[in-house]
């Protein structure tokens, strides 16, 4: 049983079909990547996996639930987290306070009005270290970097532990030291999460990849290993020559 | 940015010295002048819980004197069915009203009312809240349905004269006794009182915004949809603040009718809205403390200034409200928190080096 | 039957006097998304400075209208080139700031003309009603609803047929891309804000026979204002209209139904719904910001 199956996707915004009968499987532990040309409905594929956006027909189940109708936190509680294309740390809260926010996993009121704003914990400095701010705990994230704040995100989705991680272009504006960081993160983080990636960078997901599939106009145009894909003749005329 | 804890128990501990050592010392313990004072210290308090819906949750609350308003209702009620014996209160004979309304009989306890004036601004304002946050209004339309609210609510209780007193209001109460304790509110141990429940409500203000509620409310008012991404139930959250928000006006609504001695709809006015809106936003929205502050430096510059300058005290607070908002939008604390940014300065940084240990890539910065 | 025709009417002359006092302000908001609490006062100073003409000059309502768009107006364009134009990234706090040059502006006129109940006499050319059978409507209710409807008029040629006009609608859809074409953003909100105050102050002049005139007349007028734009929805003209006069004839049927304060309850309560479950009010601009 896969941990998320999607069956004929469909979402319309005022006519266009951003999403036209998407169906894929997602294993436990997998890292997948969603290529396509712009446009293709990717990160659309992503905002209805986390909730952002209803989808008008269709249906996701995550862990055997229906979650296509929940609400957005109702979907992160069950384990569902999403790192989007604009980065979106809380610039006016501190890197230790943006971290502990992510550590949702007790979101409920009662748990949030017993504990203090900030708990200091290994687990806490581990996932510091590993993206390198330990130096910037007490720095307001708006005074971070354009890198810095990439790690910060990652340290936040590791803070948050859902089990199924959505990455909406994670090496965006990253050097290419940062962009192999990147990867052996990822993949050290495939022992315990699934990865769905929206990606560009070849090279990214030749080395992270488990799985690839191809988007085009809404539905998958290929599926399969990195070869498999690039051997692909229709794939290749969709991206026109790349 | 939220204060360091040390740096806020030790601005508590200082105004709770000043106002329970300081302040009587220096009226020479004269029970006029604490009574005045204590109008300041109550309004502190609604000042405080404006704070912490507005500048920790980013909700501007527009309809705060409403619930303020209710909890002095609540108090006033009590008081004036004790001066008439527990029976019907003077207005309502002269309303035509014969028998005492079914809402005004719990009153007679003062148990009840005490409660009633805590947990009915509280109700009241989990079902607005309710109403607005699960359908997600944000922003601006919070500040206008709440102010609608306010001028509905004020309009009913002029029109329910009979029940309320009208234009009027209630007047002409008993004094308040405190389970056995006959309260002068000219005395110094009710000067205590009320600034035991300023100094109860501000530390109960302070945990609040040093617990992962109150950070996890900031994280909403900076970004509510990414808030949920990570699993929180934002409406519920903001519904809570809300809650504990219009429970403490009422609380600070209850002080006041015993201060003045009446309730009016002048507390539920607009203008007195934005009179609290204004304290809070002088003293610092961010801060509870700095709210408290702010509400009692403006009626003390009011209890002050407006016998000298009779005819224009109006005009130079709404001058002052306009400088504050437009060059100094975070208070007196903004402007405190920016200086001692300045003074703890380090010298100005290189560009810090990458997070590992590699080279330079020249195609780096963003 | 007389009874549903008289209100009629009398929804009718409310909802004028509610559009043209909320069309300034939703020309305002719609444009800039300025909350502007200080809309009321720019109604009193009209309502003055028709008082003045009046008295001082001998000027009738009706002449003076001009000047007194041209005077408010200026008091506008000054308010939004000192004040306004630095708020325009903190939508709350430009609520605040104009609620205090509200406070400014009663203060002013509390302490330069005093606090007294002034009396503008209507024009004597529109004075008595007009009757049929047990209909009865006022000659200057009248006046006020044809004015109304032309004003709505010229403001809909203004911004569909003008140069300026679109300009200001290519500024209200995008900002950034119009000053990409060389269109000032900056003077386009200082105009629209002149015009909306314009407006405002038009309305002052028109109700002074129909209320007091005194310097807390505004603040009761902002809320009603506000609430007939929300209902309408933004960037709409028609929904202003519309909204105006949905809630004038409720307001008016309220009043023969219960009394005039429930009424008004009431239909805060309905406006508070309507915002609740269509947050964009009844005709909102199909555009998505």
């Amino acid at each position: 049983m896969s941990q998320l199956q999607v069956r004929d996707l469909q979402v319309t915004f005022g006519g266009l079909r951003a999403v036209d009968g998407m169906d894929f499987d997602v294993a436990q532990g997998e890292i997948l990547c969603l290529l396509g040309p712009n446009g293709a409905g990717k990160s659309t594929t992503l905002d209805l996996i986390c909730g952002k956006t209803q989808p008008t027909g269709g249906s996701i189940r995550f862990q055997d639930t229906e979650i296509s109708r929940m609400l957005e936190f109702q979907r992160a509680r069950l384990g569902i987290g999403r790192k989007f294309q604009v980065p979106s740390v809380y610039k006016e809260l501190t890197v230790a306070e943006n971290l502990s926010v992510a550590r949702s996993m007790k979101p409920g009121i009662w748990h949030a009005l017993t504990h203090p704003a900030i708990r200091r914990s290994s687990k806490m400095q581990d996932i510091l270290d590993l993206v390198g701010l330990q130096d910037k705990m007490g720095e307001p994230a708006g005074n971070l970097s354009h890198g810095e704040t990439q790690w910060l995100e990652i340290a936040m989705l590791i803070a948050q532990d859902s089990r199924l991680i959505l990455m909406d272009e994670p090496t965006a504006g990253m050097t290419i030291q940062e962009t192999e960081r990147t990867a052996r993160i990822f993949r050290s983080l495939s022992a315990n999460h699934t990865l769905i990636v929206v990606e560009h960078d070849m090279s990214f997901v030749r080395t992270v990849a488990d799985r690839i599939i191809v988007m085009n106009q809404g539905s998958k145009l290929a599926e399969g290993t990195i070869q498999e894909i690039e051997a692909n003749e229709a794939v290749k005329t969709a991206y026109l020559g790349h | 940015m939220n204060t360091k804890l040390s740096y806020d128990i030790i601005g508590l501990t200082l105004f709770a010295g000043v106002i329970l050592f300081g302040v009587p010392a220096l009226f020479s313990y004269d029970g006029f002048e604490l009574n005045t004072f204590s109008r300041y210290l109550s309004l502190a308090i609604v000042s405080m819980a404006l704070a912490l819906s507005w500048g920790t949750a980013g909700l501007l609350n527009l309809g705060q004197a409403a619930t303020f308003g209710m909890g002095s209702y609540a108090m006033a009620m009590h008081l004036k069915l004790k001066a008439s014996g527990d029976g019907l209160p003077d207005f309502m004979g002269w309303n035509n009203v014969e028998t005492l309304p079914l809402i005004w009989g719990p009153f007679q306890s003062l148990t009840f009312t005490l409660l009633a004036g805590l947990l009915i601004p509280a109700a009241v304002g989990g079902l607005i809240a309710i109403f607005m946050f699960r359908a997600r209004i944000a922003g601006v339309f919070v500040a206008i349905i709440t102010l609608a609210f306010l001028v509905a609510f004020q309009l009913l209780v002029i029109e329910q004269q009979g029940l309320t007193g009208g234009q009027n209001g209630l007047t002409g109460l008993a004094q308040l006794v405190l389970f056995g304790w006959k309260i002068d509110i000219y005395s110094v141990s009710f000067y205590y009182m009320v600034g035991g429940c300023l100094v109860a409500a501000l530390i109960f203000g302070l945990y609040l915004t040093h617990s992962k509620f109150g950070l996890v409310l900031r994280a909403i008012r900076e970004d509510a949809e990414r808030t949920r991404y990570f699993g929180y139930n934002v409406a519920n959250y903001q519904t809570v603040i809300f809650c504990i928000s219009a429970g403490l006006a009422g609380w600070a609504g209850m002080l006041y009718a015993l201060v003045l001695e009446f309730a009016s709809p002048t507390y539920m006015s607009v203008s007195f809205s934005l009179a609290i809106v204004i304290w809070c936003a002088v003293g610092g929205r961010e801060s509870v403390l700095a709210a408290a502050v702010g509400a009692i430096l403006v009626n003390l510059a009011e209890g002050r200034l407006s016998d000298v300058f009779v005819e224009g005290w109006h005009m130079i607070l709404g001058v002052m409200f306009l400088v504050v908002v437009m060059f100094m939008p975070r208070g007196i604390y903004g402007l405190l928190v920016d200086a001692g940014r300045v003074l703890r300065r380090k010298p100005a940084s290189t560009k810090e080096a990458l997070p590992f240990d590699t080279p330079l890539n020249p195609k780096q910065e963003s | 039957m007389d009874v549903v025709f008289n209100q009629a009417f009398a929804g009718l002359s409310i909802a004028s006097i509610l559009l043209i006092i909320a069309l300034g302000l939703a020309i305002i908001y719609g444009t800039m998304g300025v909350i502007n609490l200080a809309h009321g006062e720019f109604v009193m100073l009209g309502a003055y400075a028709t008082w003045a003409l009046q008295t001082y000059a001998g000027l009738g309502v009706v002449t003076a209208l001009p000047l007194v768009f041209v005077a408010v107006a200026a008091v506008g364009w000054i308010i939004e080139k000192v004040i306004v134009q630095r708020l325009y990234t903190r939508p709350l706090d430009t609520i605040l700031a104009t609620w205090g040059i509200g406070i400014i502006l009663q203060q002013a006129v509390r302490l330069g003309v005093g606090a007294d109940s002034r009396f503008v006499s209507g024009p004597h050319w529109l004075s008595g009603n007009i009757e049929i059978g047990a209909l009865v409507m006022s000659n200057y209710r009248l006046f006020v609803i044809a004015f109304s409807i032309m004003v709505l008029g010229a403001t809909w040629l203004l911004m569909t047929r003008t140069e300026f006009g679109m300009k200001l609608r290519a500024v209200i859809q995008n900002r950034g891309i119009s000053e990409c074409y060389g269109i000032e953003a900056k003077n386009v909100y200082s105009v629209t804000f002149a015009y909306g105050a314009g407006l405002a102050g038009i309305a002052g002049a028109l109700i002074t026979p129909l209320f007091s005139t005194i310097p807390t007349m505004g603040t009761g007028l902002v809320v009603d204002a506000f609430l007939v734009v929300i209902v309408g929805g933004l960037g709409s003209l028609m929904g202003t209209a519309a909204a105006a006069l949905l809630i004038g004839e409720v307001t008016a049927l309220f009043s023969i139904v219960i009394n005039d304060t429930l009424g008004r309850i009431a239909v805060l309560a309905g406006i508070i719904l309507l915002i609740r479950f269509r947050p964009r009010g009844l005709f909102p601009s199909d555009i998505r910001h």
